[in-house]
């Protein structure tokens, strides 16, 4: 724990990727139940932040803490990661949803393999969120059955199964359609207003501006600007 | 869930196997403590030595048959055979016989890297031509043939081949001299014009002559030799009693009797001497008179080949896939010992790896019995293949797949186990099972190493009863009879496959 509020601390963060910076002296910080969205065109590292949140990233140079755990340059070990990992929840764009297992079956998965919930816990937390997302009658479908946006909310109710306290989003509307956007986008708000920890990687404006406690502009690898939402995003 | 019951069967396989783990050939005590004698011959070889009976292809007879339940009952204990590949009977001796009896010539060379027992039988060998066609005398092969040397089948590595070789290498024979596994493949090749000429031990063409009517024995026979026991040189009280036992059946006349029922005698002359019209053609069985006779046999066969594809292959994907995981994700010190089990497994030949297992581990002290080591073979053989179809498998998994399971907590090993591992079994589900079809007609190649499944036993009964093209009709059948359930099952299991596993995994 920060001990002061602060679930997301992000010091001097640097990342070079083929001898070039793609994050260069990061600093952000991410309030308990805050809202934080980054902005900022393709390339300008949005996403590889994100990633080095939960550790699916390395960096060179600064440091992070998620939830209070403490990631530093160089190799992280196995154990710092999975813990960190239960803790932090991600989504992401092409949602990443395993083909091979029924809707039901992605959503227990974790908490059956990795906190050993027994069987009917796992199926009971899994319908209650399916039904949160508004997709409990498809609890037997295959992912492959369902539309991006059922897909996407399936991915958010996966990540939830876990009890997260803070949740990663990664363009998390960019692969929909209009109308499916607006079903994703629903669901996320909501989330946002019960108090959940989360950062939002995105380029919708609208959306920022609807749920945002606090914008982070990224340009070229560093932060440009940051701000609350209606500061930043007249 | 069929996986693991497969694997029970292999285990049940393996434990029940022959309990004869890490014996070579029995000293005259322990031969007589089992109450069997065994002696390694091949079949395919055929008469008269030792060959199935016409009248009962489950039983093998032939006068090396009765010599060795003679022996054996000299020694107070029952005969037991055991096939095996005629030019490598004496490795077997290392193996799971006590002795061979199997028209071995006694040579220098046996001598000494054997016990030769004192000599059971007097054998020539003879050449053998197509009736009016050239050679027509042994001498003729001095010189070259009509179309260059004279082609010469024999049988490999019997005195006949030696004898050849010595009289090409000598310029005595203008012969291409080309080994063949049984000598009654040479005689069929005479016949169709792919050679000219056979050598062979004067018996053997006596007993099959009449049924290669347009063979002829082509001069007098030349280089004869004596027929001996062969046994190990570390049992040489066994050695000693099989010496001993000889010697009574030749003193009181009852070798002199089984030779005379095998009319082993005075017969050469008439061969000699007789024109092919003279010869009375060999009664001919029905079509339903060989099915009836030679079905179970193969059906049993079948049953082998069944045996070794169905318990290999699930070992073979088991440990390819481990491998393929090792060579994925594990640490790298692990990479160039796993590099190297696919590289070598996969660039030597099956056969040479059977006979490795099956021939040289017995040098080291551990002798397997020739289900186990054929088993074995074939799944260290297929998993080579197997862990690069994996291996490839994996790597198709989208990299999203495995970042998502990370970040929802899953250990590496979790992630493989859950996530990956599923999805690449459904991705390479069509190539594994034609590799299950290929193994399973490579099941054939075990045969080397004296497991007799289908196509040995095909090509037994086909030299047995001359009626080559009817039971390779009824083997084929026998083969898709089997393959095209296996298809069916494994394209209902892909089909499976394609809908989502239960939560139980």
């Amino acid at each position: 724990m920060t001990g002061h509020g602060r679930m997301i601390e992000v010091e001097s963060l640097s990342k070079l990727r083929g001898g070039t910076p793609v994050l260069d002296g990061v600093c952000l910080e991410g309030a308990e139940g805050g809202v934080t969205v980054l902005v900022g065109p393709s390339g300008s590292g949005k996403s590889t932040l994100l990633r080095c949140l939960n550790g699916l990233e390395t960096f060179e140079g600064g440091s992070v803490a998620v939830a209070g755990h403490r990631l530093v340059p160089g190799p992280i070990s196995a154990g710092l990661l999975e813990a960190l990992r239960r803790d932090v929840g991600m989504v992401f764009q092409q949602f990443n949803l395993f083909p091979h297992l029924s809707v039901l079956d992605n959503v227990t998965l974790a908490p059956r393999v990795v906190l050993r919930l027994p069987a009917d816990e796992a199926r009971g937390r899994a319908l209650e969120l399916l039904d949160r997302v508004g997709l409990a009658a498809f609890a037997g479908a295959r992912p492959a059955t369902l539309s991006g946006g059922q897909q996407q909310r399936v991915a958010i109710a996966r990540a939830l199964a876990m009890r997260p306290r803070v949740m990663l989003f990664d363009e998390p509307t960019s692969a929909l359609d209009p109308t499916m956007t607006a079903e994703v986008l629903d669901v996320i708000v909501d989330l946002a207003r019960s108090g959940q920890t989360m950062v939002v990687v995105t380029h919708d404006h609208a959306f920022a501006r609807r749920a945002a406690t606090w914008v982070v502009e990224l340009a070229a690898g560093r932060v440009a600007r940051q701000g609350p939402a209606e500061a930043l995003l007249p | 869930m069929s996986r693991r019951r497969v694997a029970t069967v292999a285990l049940i396989v393996l434990a029940t196997a022959p309990a004869a783990w890490g014996t070579g050939a029995a000293e005259l005590d322990a031969v007589r403590a089992r109450g069997e004698l065994v002696w390694a011959a091949d079949q395919e070889g055929g008469g008269p030595h030792v060959f199935p009976d016409p009248a009962d292809p489950r039983r093998l007879t032939g006068f090396e048959v009765e010599l060795a339940d003679l022996v054996a009952a000299e020694l107070g204990v029952k005969a037991r055979f055991q096939q095996g590949q005629w030019d490598r009977l004496p490795l077997l001796l290392e193996q799971s016989a006590d002795c061979v009896i199997n028209g071995i010539e006694l040579t220098p060379e046996r001598r000494r890297d054997y016990h030769c027992s004192r000599p059971y039988f007097a054998y020539a060998l003879q050449l053998i031509g197509r009736r009016g066609s050239p050679p027509a005398a042994l001498a003729d092969v001095a010189d070259a043939g009509p179309a260059g040397p004279w082609r010469v089948g024999v049988l490999t590595g019997s005195a006949a081949e030696i004898e050849m070789r010595a009289r090409a290498a000598r310029g005595a024979a203008q012969v291409e001299v080309i080994g063949y596994d049984g000598t009654l493949d040479s005689m069929e090749q005479v016949r169709t014009k792919v050679l000219d000429a056979a050598v062979m031990d004067d018996c053997i063409f006596g007993f099959y002559a009449d049924r290669f009517a347009g063979l002829r024995a082509v001069d007098r026979p030349f280089a004869g030799g004596l027929y001996t026991v062969l046994t190990s040189r570390t049992t040489p009280r066994l050695a000693a009693a099989i010496d001993g036992a000889i010697g009574r059946l030749i003193a009181d006349g009852r070798l002199k009797a089984l030779y005379d029922r095998w009319d082993l005698g005075g017969r050469q002359q008439m061969l000699l001497l007789r024109d092919a019209d003279e010869i009375p053609p060999a009664r001919r069985r029905t079509l339903v008179e060989l099915v009836r006779q030679t079905l179970p046999l193969l059906v049993s066969s079948a049953g082998m080949t069944m045996l070794l594809s169905c318990v290999s292959f699930p070992l073979a994907v088991a440990v390819g896939l481990a491998v393929a995981i090792g060579r994925l994700h594990g640490p790298a010190w692990l990479q160039p010992p796993l590099t190297a089990y696919v590289e070598v497994l996969r660039g030597t030949p099956l056969m040479l790896q059977l006979y490795a297992i099956f021939f040289l581990l017995p040098k080291v002290g551990l002798a397997l019995p020739a289900l186990v080591a054929a088993i074995l073979g074939l799944a260290l053989n297929y998993s080579a293949y197997e862990s690069e179809i994996y291996r490839a498998g994996l790597k198709a998994v989208p990299a999203g797949q495995y970042e998502a399971a990370l970040s929802l907590g899953l250990s590496k090993w979790q992630a493989l186990r859950h996530v990956l591992v599923p999805q690449a079994v459904r991705i390479v589900m069509p190539p594994v099972t034609s590799d299950f079809i290929a193994l399973f007609k490579d099941t054939s190649v075990c045969s080397a190493i004296t497991v007799i499944e289908l196509t040995k036993r095909y090509s037994v009964l086909a030299l047995s009863t001359g009626r080559i093209v009817e039971l390779a009709v009824v083997t084929a059948l026998l083969y898709l009879c089997m393959s095209w359930p296996l298809a069916l099952l494994s394209r209902w299991f892909e089909a499976r496959l394609e809908r989502p596993a239960g939560t139980a995994g």
